[in-house]
C-alpha cells in the first residue's frame, strides 16, 4: 500500500470518524457514512496536505475509494 | 390566544452543568466567578470571568457533532437534552412540524479571526468549509433541529444582553399565534474570549477588580463593572392545551413579554424606556403592578445599569418598589451576555416553584441611588405568584417577561 493511500486513510478516518477497516478499494462514500460536509472537508484537507487542487467538478466523479486514491496520486504526480 | 407554559428546563453554566447543581448553588449564594483560565489574561486589565468548568462535550454528543460545532452549541445540545427529559417530550409522538426552535448566541470572535488568518496565509482554497454553518448565528437552531427532528419554526434572535429573554418572549408569541405547539427557547453564549474582554474593557463595561469574590456586586455602592460569563439556558415552551393533553409537568406560565428600544445612547441605559418595557410586559400578561411579588433583575453590576434599573422599577411600582424583593443572579454567575436572560429566567421559575428567592451576593455597602430590597447575600423564603424578569441589552434593546405560578383559571 502506498504512503499516499495511508495518508488519505488517515485524513478520511479523522474527519468522517469511520473505522479504518471500512476503507477498502471498493468502498463508497455511502459505505463510510460520509455526508456532504464530510466530503468537502476531506477534499480541502487533501488539497492542503498534498498541495494539490481538486476542482469541484472532479469531486463528483469518484466511484469508490480506489478511484479516489488513483485520482489523488495522479494530481500529485502532475504537480511534480 | 393560547396560554403558554414552561414544561422543561436545562442549563450549563458557571454554577453547574445541570438544573439541580445550578439551583443548589444559586440558593446557597455560591459564586461561579474565578480567575480567567480560558486564555492567558496576563496582559489584560480584566482578570476574572464566570467560566463553565469541567465540561466535556463528548460526554453529551458524538465526537463528530462536537467537532463540527462550537462551544455554545455544545452547551445548547447538553441543556436541551436535559430540558427535553424533564418535559418528557417524545419526538416520535409529536407532529414534528409543530415543534420549533428559537435561539440566540454570540459571534465567536476568535473563530472568525482564525478563519481570516487561514485565508491570509493559505488563500481562499483553504477556507474551512464549515465556516459558514459553524460560525453562523443560526448554528444552535441547525444542530438542535437535526438532533430532534423538529421541523417547525426555526429562527434566531439577537438583542445582545437581552437576547436570552428575547428568545423566550418570541417563543411565547410563536405559540400564541398558532405557529407551533412546542417551542424550544435556547440561548447559549461562549463568546468569553480575548476579543470580547478586550473590547468591553476599553469601553469601561467590565470590572477590573482582580478578586473574584468582589468582582460582581450588583447594586452595591462599590460595584465597578460586570463580569463576563458563559453558559446556556434552554426552556421548553408549550401551549397549555398541548402540555395538558400529553400530561407534561407544568413549571410556570409565560404570561407576557414586551420589548422597547432606548434610541438614546449606545452605552448609557435609559430608565424611561426600561420602565416602559416593564409596564408593557405586565399589560401583555394581564397583570397589575401590585400583583408582582418578585423582580428578577438585569442587575449587571455596572454603575449605570443598576441605577437606571432602580429608577425604572420606581417609575413602574411607585412606593411599592421598596416592598418588592429584587435579586440579581449575575452576582453569582456573571453576565452570560446573550444567554443570561434565559438562565436567569430559569432561576426565576425555580424560585416560583420552590418558594425561595435566590439572593444578590457580594452585597456589602448600600448605594443611596440603589435603595430597594435586593435580597442581600442570603436566600429568602417567599410565595411568588407573579415574577417580572428584566433584561436590558447593551445599545438599548430592552425585553421584559412575566412569569406566573401556574393556576387553572
Amino acid at each position: 500500500m502506498s504512503t499516499t493511500e495511508e495518508t488519505i486513510k488517515d485524513i478520511v478516518v479523522k474527519i468522517v470518524h469511520c473505522e479504518r477497516e471500512v476503507l477498502t478499494p471498493e468502498s463508497t462514500f455511502q459505505d463510510m457514512k460520509a455526508d456532504s460536509l464530510d466530503m468537502v472537508q476531506v477534499l480541502v484537507a487533501l488539497e492542503d496536505e498534498f498541495g494539490i487542487e481538486i476542482p469541484d467538478e472532479d469531486a463528483q466523479k469518484f466511484k469508490n475509494f480506489s478511484d479516489f486514491v488513483t485520482y489523488v496520486e495522479a494530481r500529485i504526480a502532475e504537480k511534480k | 390566544m393560547q396560554r403558554v407554559v414552561v414544561t422543561g428546563m436545562g442549563t450549563v453554566c458557571p454554577l453547574g452543568l445541570n438544573i439541580e447543581e445550578f439551583w443548589t448553588n444559586l440558593v446557597a449564594g455560591k459564586s461561579g466567578v474565578g480567575l480567567i483560565s480560558r486564555f492567558d489574561a496576563t496582559n489584560y486589565p480584566v482578570k476574572v470571568a464566570a467560566e463553565v468548568r469541567n465540561f466535556d462535550p463528548t460526554k453529551h454528543m458524538d465526537l463528530k457533532i462536537a467537532e463540527r460545532t462550537q462551544r455554545d452549541v455544545h452547551f445548547a445540545i447538553t441543556a436541551t437534552k436535559e430540558a427535553i427529559a424533564q418535559a418528557r417530550l417524545d419526538m416520535t409522538k409529536e407532529q414534528s412540524e409543530r415543534v420549533g426552535i428559537i435561539s440566540s448566541n454570540m459571534l465567536n470572535h476568535r473563530y472568525v479571526a482564525e478563519g481570516w488568518e487561514i485565508l491570509q496565509k493559505k488563500g481562499p482554497r483553504r477556507a474551512d468549509p464549515l465556516f459558514f454553518t459553524k460560525g453562523a448565528p443560526s448554528s444552535i437552531c441547525l444542530q438542535l433541529g437535526m438532533l430532534l427532528g423538529a421541523r417547525g419554526p426555526s429562527t434566531s434572535v439577537n438583542s445582545l444582553c437581552a437576547s436570552g429573554a428575547d428568545t423566550i418572549g418570541n417563543a411565547m408569541n410563536f405559540i400564541r399565534l398558532g405557529y407551533a405547539d412546542v417551542m424550544i427557547a435556547a440561548a447559549s453564549d461562549a463568546s468569553l474570549g480575548e476579543m470580547a474582554i478586550a473590547a468591553l474593557s476599553v469601553l469601561g463595561a467590565l470590572t477590573k477588580e482582580p478578586d473574584p469574590d468582589k468582582a460582581s456586586r450588583p447594586f452595591d455602592l462599590n460595584r465597578n463593572g460586570f463580569v463576563y460569563g458563559e453558559g446556556c439556558g434552554v426552556l421548553i415552551l408549550e401551549s397549555l392545551e398541548h402540555a395538558k393533553k400529553r400530561g407534561a409537568p407544568i413549571l410556570a406560565e409565560v404570561a407576557g413579554a414586551a420589548w422597547t428600544f432606548d434610541a438614546h445612547d449606545t452605552t448609557a441605559p435609559h430608565p424611561d424606556t426600561e420602565a416602559m418595557a416593564m409596564k408593557l410586559a405586565l399589560q401583555n400578561a394581564g397583570a397589575k403592578p401590585e400583583e408582582v411579588d418578585y423582580i428578577n433583575a438585569h442587575g449587571t453590576s455596572t454603575k449605570l445599569n443598576d441605577v437606571s434599573e432602580t429608577k425604572a422599577v420606581k417609575m413602574v411600582f411607585g412606593d411599592r418598589a421598596y416592598k418588592i424583593p429584587i435579586s440579581a443572579h449575575k452576582s453569582m454567575f456573571g453576565h452570560m451576555v446573550t444567554a443570561g436572560g434565559a438562565v436567569e429566567s430559569i432561576g426565576a421559575i425555580l424560585a416560583i416553584n420552590n418558594g425561595i428567592i435566590p439572593p444578590t451576593i457580594h452585597y456589602d455597602t448600600p448605594d443611596p441611588e440603589c435603595d430597594l430590597d435586593y435580597v442581600p447575600n442570603i436566600a429568602r423564603q417567599a410565595e411568588i405568584n407573579v415574577c417580572l424578569k428584566e433584561s436590558f441589552g447593551l445599545g438599548g434593546q430592552n425585553c421584559c417577561l412575566v412569569f406566573k405560578r401556574f393556576k387553572e383559571i
